[in-house]
């Protein structure tokens, strides 16, 4: 198979101090022109991940291979064949965003004038050419991004990796940046490697996505395929409390595959939504159960990740969520205690 | 490696270029220092001489033993803060290193296949620019002030040949490389600034005090003159002041001095080197 632009894991691990296990086992490939979306909520191990891609973490066990080179083995020569985003901004804000890309041309061993001639255009494609001369200190989110991709661009890599590249930027500030990584695909053919906690971005503009979850990949595939591979509408039911019966009654219509429930609502996978509302209704009615609302959708990657990991993938998001879990217990906990 | 070595080397210069306020501020305490320190603190060498009961039968010999042969306690100092300007203006170096970590200008550059020594030689040969030009401002302002009437200014007594010069020269660039790889090997090293400004104390005091920088020689405890004597900030000032005041009070030429430092920078240089290249290898 041709090796120019892959990308292969091989049963990565990463354990941090010999307790973290932040990546467990992960495997995938990525084949060359490709736009692949890693994506998980934080903490799931996407960082770690790219680090351990683009040679700048060991791998506890397992092995990357990318454009045929053993990660680990040539690390040197695999950071000349991509080009790293990394989630956080690199750029030097005392320097102008044509400076920052001619040290970073410099960096990779171009003479002086191919630097500031690559550093020129690139600066013009990512339309910051208005700003070349500006300290990048002065540049607007927006900006800083575009500034960092054309940075990761500068020495021509094969091999692109974006660590959540659009994280902190509004709607139309994505859109934009989407729009640079698709022209870059069409034009230059290059592989991209792209991590991200938004589920719509994924869905749109990655052409196959590995979702990963605690460290373990649970699902890999083009969006429609894992869309699809639900089997039709979900359909939220919310009853009134302690309806656990109506399972059963769900359960004997026509065209349903699947029911889940937590607390008082009952997620079911059907055939189709339109049909099956009526006639859950109905026979809910019938059964003297309660319905508070209903709602129907069309799968969206949402439901594929709570297909594949049992929780809603919003919950997870965020880093309060810890905070918040807590702050919920202590509520719940007081409530109980004033009865 | 030379492209990676010159474009991270004119980032440190354009960085030095844009930030005028870190240029006048450490302009400005070594300033102080000459002005308000070295005017405040004299001992009056000739209330030491009595040509009949001693302890000191003669000026020369008086000078010799305070302040080993400069003419007064102005000049002496002078000498000692250039090697203790070489010493505090290199702390920069390991700091900014130390910044650009947290603000992520560091993983971009270790992102790059640019080798260790560029990363390296980068920052210690345009960090070290600062602290060099400062021992030279110091020098000139101590000779400026001898010429300013009612300011103490350092007086030179001995006659400076162009040989003289280059040692002077010499031991400026030495100290200030020695101190310039320290403390930017600790910035590779460390990842805090607390971390970083602790150790950066815990090495500072103890080498200045344990100098000659400072304090007359002659009020030195015996115990603290054997250990100044191989203190590198010692060795360099030692140069100074031998070329400035004449050879009466050293037991060594200027040249023996100049080698004891520069074993002092091979030898760190060579640590530094070991410790950088395994902190900064690909894959951690
Ligand atoms: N340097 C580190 N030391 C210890 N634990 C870490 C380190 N970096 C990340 N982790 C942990 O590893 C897990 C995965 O982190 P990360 O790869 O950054 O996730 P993501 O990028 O998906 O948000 C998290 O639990 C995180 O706390
Ligand atoms: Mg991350």
């Amino acid at each position: 198979m041709e090796q120019r632009g892959r990308i292969v894991a091989e049963n990565l691990v990463k354990v941090y101090n010999g307790q973290v296990r932040a990546v467990d086992g992960v495997s995938f490939e990525v084949n060359a022109g490709e736009v692949f979306g890693f994506l998980g909520p934080n903490g799931a191990g996407k960082t770690t991940t790219v680090s351990m891609l683009s040679a700048g973490l060991r791998p506890t066990s397992g092995r990357a291979v990318i454009d045929g080179l053993e990660v680990s083995q040539n690390p040197e020569e695999v950071k000349r064949r991509i080009g790293v985003i990394f989630q956080e901004s690199t750029a030097d804000g005392d320097l102008t965003g044509l400076e920052n890309l001619e040290v970073a041309a410099g960096c990779y061993g171009i003479s002086a004038s191919e630097a500031r001639s690559r550093a020129r255009t690139l600066i013009e494609q990512m339309q910051l050419g208005d700003a070349a001369d500006r300290y990048a200190k002065t540049y607007s989110g927006g900006m800083r991004r575009r500034l960092e991709l054309a940075v990761g661009l500068v020495h021509r890599p094969r091999v692109i990796f974006l660590d959540e590249p659009t994280l902190g930027l509004d709607p139309q500030g994505r859109a934009g940046f989407w729009g640079f990584i698709q022209k870059l695909r069409k034009d230059i053919g290059m592989t991209v490697f792209v991590t991200t906690h938004y589920l719509d971005e994924a869905d749109e503009m990655c052409d196959r996505i590995a979702i990963i979850d605690h460290g373990k990949i649970v699902a890999t595939g083009s969006p429609n395929d894992l869309k699809d591979g639900l089997g039709g509408d979900v359909v939220t039911l919310k009853t009134h409390a302690g309806a656990s019966e109506i399972t059963t009654i769900l359960q004997a219509l026509p065209g349903v595959h699947a029911i889940q429930h937590s607390n008082d609502s009952y997620r079911a996978k059907v055939q189709s939504g339109e049909t099956f509302v009526p006639l859950a209704v109905e026979a809910a009615t019938r059964a003297g159960v309660g319905i508070t609302g209903v709602t129907v959708k069309r799968p969206s990657l949402d439901e594929v990740f709570l297909e594949f990991t049992g929780r809603e993938f919003r919950e997870e998001e965020g880093p309060n969520a810890t905070d918040r879990a807590v702050m919920m217990q202590r509520v719940r906990g007081q409530l109980q205690g004033r009865r | 490696m030379l492209r990676e070595f010159v474009a991270l080397t004119r980032r440190e210069y354009l960085k030095l270029a844009r930030n005028p306020q870190a240029i006048f501020t450490s302009l400005l305490l070594p300033l102080l220092y000459l002005l308000l320190f070295g005017n405040g603190f004299t001992i009056n060498a000739a209330s030491f001489v009595n040509p009949e009961y001693g302890p000191f039968f003669t000026l020369q010999e008086a000078l010799d033993f305070l302040f080993r042969g400069a003419p007064n306690y102005y000049s002496y100092f002078a000498g000692g803060m250039v090697g203790f300007v070489a010493v505090t203006a290199s702390l920069f170096l390991g700091a900014n290193v130390i910044f650009d970590k947290l603000f992520g200008i560091f993983k971009r550059t270790r992102g790059t296949p640019a080798p260790s020594a560029a990363v390296f030689g980068s920052r210690l040969i345009a960090g070290a620019t600062q602290p060099i030009l400062l021992s030279f401002f110091v020098l000139a302002l101590a000779l400026l002030f001898g010429h300013i009437p009612g300011l103490h200014g350092l007086d030179v007594t001995a006659t400076v040949t162009p040989f003289g010069l280059v040692e002077v020269l010499l031991a400026i660039v030495l100290l200030s490389g020695l101190f310039a790889t320290l403390f930017l090997t600790f910035g590779i090293l460390l990842d805090v600034p607390q971390t970083y400004f602790a150790a950066v104390n815990l090495i500072n005091l103890p080498v200045l005090l344990t100098s000659d920088a400072l304090y007359p020689w002659g009020t030195m405890p015996t115990w603290l003159q054997n250990v100044s004597q191989y203190n590198p900030v010692s060795l360099a000032v030692n140069v100074l002041r031998e070329v400035m005041f004449g050879s009466s009070a050293y037991p060594y030429s200027p040249g023996i001095y100049l080698l004891g430092l520069l074993g002092w920078t091979v030898g760190l240089v060579s640590i530094a080197i070991v410790l950088v290249r395994r902190a900064l290898r690909p894959l951690e």
